[in-house]
């Protein structure tokens, strides 16, 4: 038989080319502002700032779309996951968008001040990292790979080791007076952007398991993260 | 709004009876059109007032006004029979003439509108309908069977045929899947989907899945009370009924919230 409900399957369609955009958009954005970051240039920064409300306008556009689909079209099964996953991909996407720009922010702030090289190094790291995992996720939703999409919990680990080295080093570059207070604060919300890029990009994988798989994300990956989060925070208690 | 059917204060009347009331609507052209609410509040006596059906029940009459492209279908010397050649319809039983074959319940409607046709037209209509109706491939070794040996599913996209066989300008469907299982339910909802491109579709549905399935437009008739007239709640595209309704008594029934 022919497909006999063309138009719902075609707005599936469309809903599945939408986030693959837009995450294609963010794959290509964390690098850039990575640049941005170590070369401090403020004209791109602000390009970028400004095209956030495009990024915005599209999430919002799909939105509708899903919000139409499940008013008019009642999926079920592999469709209701999808769609439904889509309303949260969508959510982690903008909020990916935010913390791109977010990092385009620092940079302004710290325009002008001296950057120790060794933390210059692990922004490149963190950037190169956090794109990595981030393109991994969207091309596990693009070909609805599974096995890609289980490791991405993992390969995470390797930028939440990252994120620790790097605080280490802002601590240990501005008591060698390497680095101003104003950058050290800075660089410290960069870190923890960046670290936040790579837990919507394991979001993401997730959700693309959940779709293939029918399976809820695994609640022990929160519980790890909980305890890591207690970890840093006491540390520089310690040492001063 | 470009219309193919206007239809401006009309009411419709079974004897004294005002049966629905004050109907102002607009048909769009290539788009269906879905006709919701529950049983008794008068959307079916709509539906046959657009083809004047309706006044085949003896003392049953409208006042207002149904504009078909301009033309006033109620107006004096207009001949019922055109207006049906005109805006075919489909019911909720698939009732395909039951001696006729499967050839004949497709151009029963031309030889009933009298029009001469040479074998060789009558084959071109048939095959043009049947494959209009999607259902060509199927019964096309067997054009002799009679029409009553079809599944139901088959009989109803007989009827379809039966009705686009004339070249109307609108389609009537009052609940055509109904009496149909899911698959050739879904059948004939994806034939509507192309025969929209041909024909403004109005449908009566009691499911309101189907309606928001498959309609750009939806019309929601309610009825205040028994022996109270149905009348036209609230019609607006169709996403916005089932997404965001301006009236509360529609949000009830499409919610579930009613009765």
């Amino acid at each position: 038989m022919n497909d006999v409900r063309a138009r719902f399957h075609e707005d599936l369609e469309h809903i599945r080319k939408q986030v693959s955009t837009i995450g294609a958009y963010i794959v290509e954005l964390i690098p850039r502002v990575t640049d941005i970051m170590l070369s401090s240039d403020l004209q791109s920064a602000e390009e970028v700032i400004k095209g956030d409300a495009m990024i915005d306008a599209r999430v919002l556009e799909t939105e509708e779309l899903i919000l139409k689909v499940l008013a008019l079209q009642s999926p079920v099964a592999g469709d209701l996951r999808e769609v439904t996953s889509a309303l949260k991909i969508i959510a982690d996407m903008e909020r990916s968008a935010d913390l791109a720009c977010n990092i385009c922010k620092a940079a302004r702030r710290i325009h002008g001040y001296e950057m120790d090289p060794k933390l210059r190094g692990l922004v490149q790291k963190l950037g190169d990292q956090a794109t990595k995992e981030y393109r991994k996720a969207v091309d596990s939703f693009v070909h609805r790979d599974v096995m890609e999409s289980a490791a991405l919990g993992d390969i995470d680990e390797l930028l939440d080791d990252l994120h620790r080295q790097f605080l280490q080093q802002i601590i240990e570059s501005h008591a060698a007076q390497a680095i101003d207070l104003q950058v050290a604060v800075q660089l410290t919300l960069v870190a923890r952007f960046y670290e936040r890029l790579g837990d919507h990009a394991v979001n993401l994988a997730n959700r693309v398991r959940f779709i293939e798989e029918g399976h809820l994300p695994d609640l022990h990956v929160s519980h790890r993260e909980l305890e890591e989060e207690v970890g840093p925070a006491t540390a520089p208690d310690s040492s001063t | 709004m470009e219309s193919v059917i206007a239809v401006d204060n009309l009411h419709i009347y079974y004897d004294k009876f005002l049966a629905v009331r004050d109907v102002t609507m607009k048909i769009a052209p290539q788009s269906i059109t879905a006709l919701i609410g529950p049983s008794g509040c008068g959307k079916s006596t709509f539906l046959r007032s657009l083809n004047r059906m309706h006044e085949v029940i003896p003392k049953a009459r409208v006042d207002g006004q149904v504009l078909l492209n301009g033309e006033d279908i109620y107006g004096p010397g207009v001949d019922p029979v055109t207006v049906r050649r005109r805006i075919g319809m489909v019911f909720q039983r698939p009732n395909p003439f039951p001696t006729m074959s499967i050839y004949e319940n497709v151009v029963a409607g031309m030889r009933l509108n009298a029009n001469r046709m040479s074998k060789s037209e009558a084959d071109e209509v048939v095959e043009r309908s049947l494959v209009g109706a999607n259902l060509w491939d199927e019964v096309k070794d067997r054009l002799d069977n009679p029409g009553s040996g079809l599944s139901g599913g088959q009989q109803q996209r007989l009827c379809i045929a039966r009705a686009i066989a004339v070249e109307p300008e609108v389609l009537l469907m009052d609940e055509p899947c109904s009496a149909l299982d899911p698959i050739s339910t879904m059948a004939i909802e994806a034939l509507m989907e192309e025969l929209k491109e041909r024909f403004a579709i109005v449908i009566v549905t009691h499911n309101m899945q189907q309606a928001a399935r498959v309609s750009e437009r939806t019309a929601f008739f309610n009825i205040d009370g028994p022996g109270q007239p149905g009348h036209i709640v609230e019609m607006d595209l169709t996403e916005n009924i089932f997404s965001n309704p301006r009236e509360k008594a529609t949000s009830d029934y499409v919610t579930g919230r009613f009765g």
